[in-house]
């Protein structure tokens, strides 16, 4: 499956956006291939809903272009529109109206809209339908809106903090749905979250958004087997300047030091312990930790 | 869940990646006999949705262990464990190991290791597969 070479569902270059004189897309870009699942971390205010927001056109970026379904981000048409779902960060819908009527009326407007998926998604997550929106707590709003961004099978699948607000169940139950649906590898998804260890299970990709611009992008197990954390120990101490080639940061105590590398080589360990004469160990790191070290500024 | 997905336990937040914990767990699944040469893997789709996990990641570990010659594809049936050969004498078998050899003593060479180093290696392994059988 991953082999094939696939097409390149969401294109994104040099897309820029400034809010007043603070720019907070300073450059991305971003090619997502037809069945990739992607994770889109980033730190709080990095510019993930910005981005998410250019790419389906509910903001206008200043510069740069992004293209979804080899449409126009900007300008997309009905048809591209009917093959994307979205779920928002914030869900907003008729207060006044019913759960099940909000669903026929978003129904209203997809010739293929699959209703018996909608109703077995709806059983899944317990969602109450003859409550009124208004009555609806903030988690049971956001499985109310990824009911909506499902029901018409979307070939593109666009989530902003998809389940930020779920419980653990639901939060489970909706992964489950989003590997169903997105298991054949023809779906496209990307969400952002702050939660790593959904990511861990689902995405086959990880994006990191980092001062404006994609700091990291590569397949998921990819990044696992490159991002390590070495700890370096030798008889005499180390330099108090000792850097580990190619790291992200070392810390030096003594004739310790333990470092994070983005992309470790038999060579480079060869290099270590042969110029200092040290027994180093390399540690694997879960995405969090992967997270936390290229975020790290020190 | 299929019988043979129950053998297998996933810590996706590890640091090691997902594929690899598979491999790992097949690798040592075959090694212990629990999964015999005659038993068929559960399908893709089936072991995905078992441990949760992205259909590619168990795709691409089942792809591994093929190409490494742990497991083999059954058309149109699945994948199973290989039968280990073990035909041939002993000499005809020492002589499959001999490229192998090779190159772990190359390594060791250029890893400064000892003799006795390179032997306290092959029999700590050893050691270990052999608990792993009992």
């Amino acid at each position: 499956m991953a082999e094939i070479i696939a097409e390149i569902i969401i294109d994104v270059e040099h897309l820029t956006k400034n809010y007043g004189a603070n720019p907070v897309l300073k450059g991305v870009n971003l090619k997502i291939p037809q069945g990739a699942v992607v994770g889109l971390m980033g730190m709080n205010g990095s510019g993930k809903s910005t981005l998410i927001k250019c790419l389906l056109g509910l903001l206008h970026g200043d510069g740069g272009r992004a293209t979804v379904l080899g449409c126009d981000s900007q300008n997309l048409s009905p048809a591209a529109k009917g093959r994307l779902g979205y779920v928002p960060q914030v869900v907003y819908l008729y207060a006044w109206m019913k759960v099940r009527h909000v669903i026929a009326y978003t129904a209203s407007f997809y010739p293929n809209w699959d209703h018996a998926w909608t109703s077995e998604l709806a059983a899944r997550w317990r969602v109450p339908l003859d409550a009124r929106v208004q009555t609806l707590s903030t988690g049971q709003l956001q499985t109310v809106a990824i009911v909506l961004a499902l029901g018409h099978r979307p070939e593109v699948l666009v989530l902003d903090e998809p389940v930020a607000s779920l419980d653990p169940v639901a939060r489970r139950d909706f992964l489950k749905s989003l590997l169903e649906m997105t298991g054949q590898g023809s779906r496209t998804a990307l969400f952002s979250t702050h939660i790593s260890s959904d990511l861990e299970r689902v995405a086959t990709h990880v994006a990191i958004l980092s001062d404006g611009r994609i700091a990291y992008f590569s397949e998921l197990d990819e990044l696992k087997d490159r991002v390590k954390r070495l700890r370096l120990r030798r008889s005499a101490a180390f330099p108090a300047d000792f850097a580990v080639p190619g790291s992200l940061r070392t810390k030096v105590e003594g004739s310790s030091a333990l470092a994070a590398v983005a992309h470790v080589t038999p060579e480079l360990l060869d290099e270590l312990r042969q110029r200092w004469q040290a027994d180093v160990r390399v540690e694997d790191l879960n995405l969090e930790e992967i997270f936390v070290e290229l975020n790290s500024h020190d | 869940m299929t019988d043979a997905s129950l053998e297998f336990e996933i810590q996706p937040s590890s640091g090691v990646p997902i594929y690899r914990q598979i491999m790992d767990q097949v690798r040592a699944l075959a090694a212990s006999q629990r999964l015999r040469s005659d038993e068929l893997l559960p399908s893709i789709r089936q072991l995905a949705a078992d441990l949760e996990v992205n259909m590619m990641t168990v795709s691409k570990a089942y792809a591994r262990l093929e190409a490494e010659g742990v497991l083999e594809r059954v058309r149109g049936t699945g994948m199973r464990v290989r039968a280990t050969k073990a035909a041939g004498t002993a000499a005809e078998r020492q002589k499959e190991l001999q490229p192998l050899a090779e190159a772990m003593v190359t390594r060791a060479l250029q890893l400064n290791l000892s003799e006795k180093q390179i032997l306290s290696i092959v029999r700590t392994v050893l050691l270990e597969r052999q608990a792993w059988l009992k």
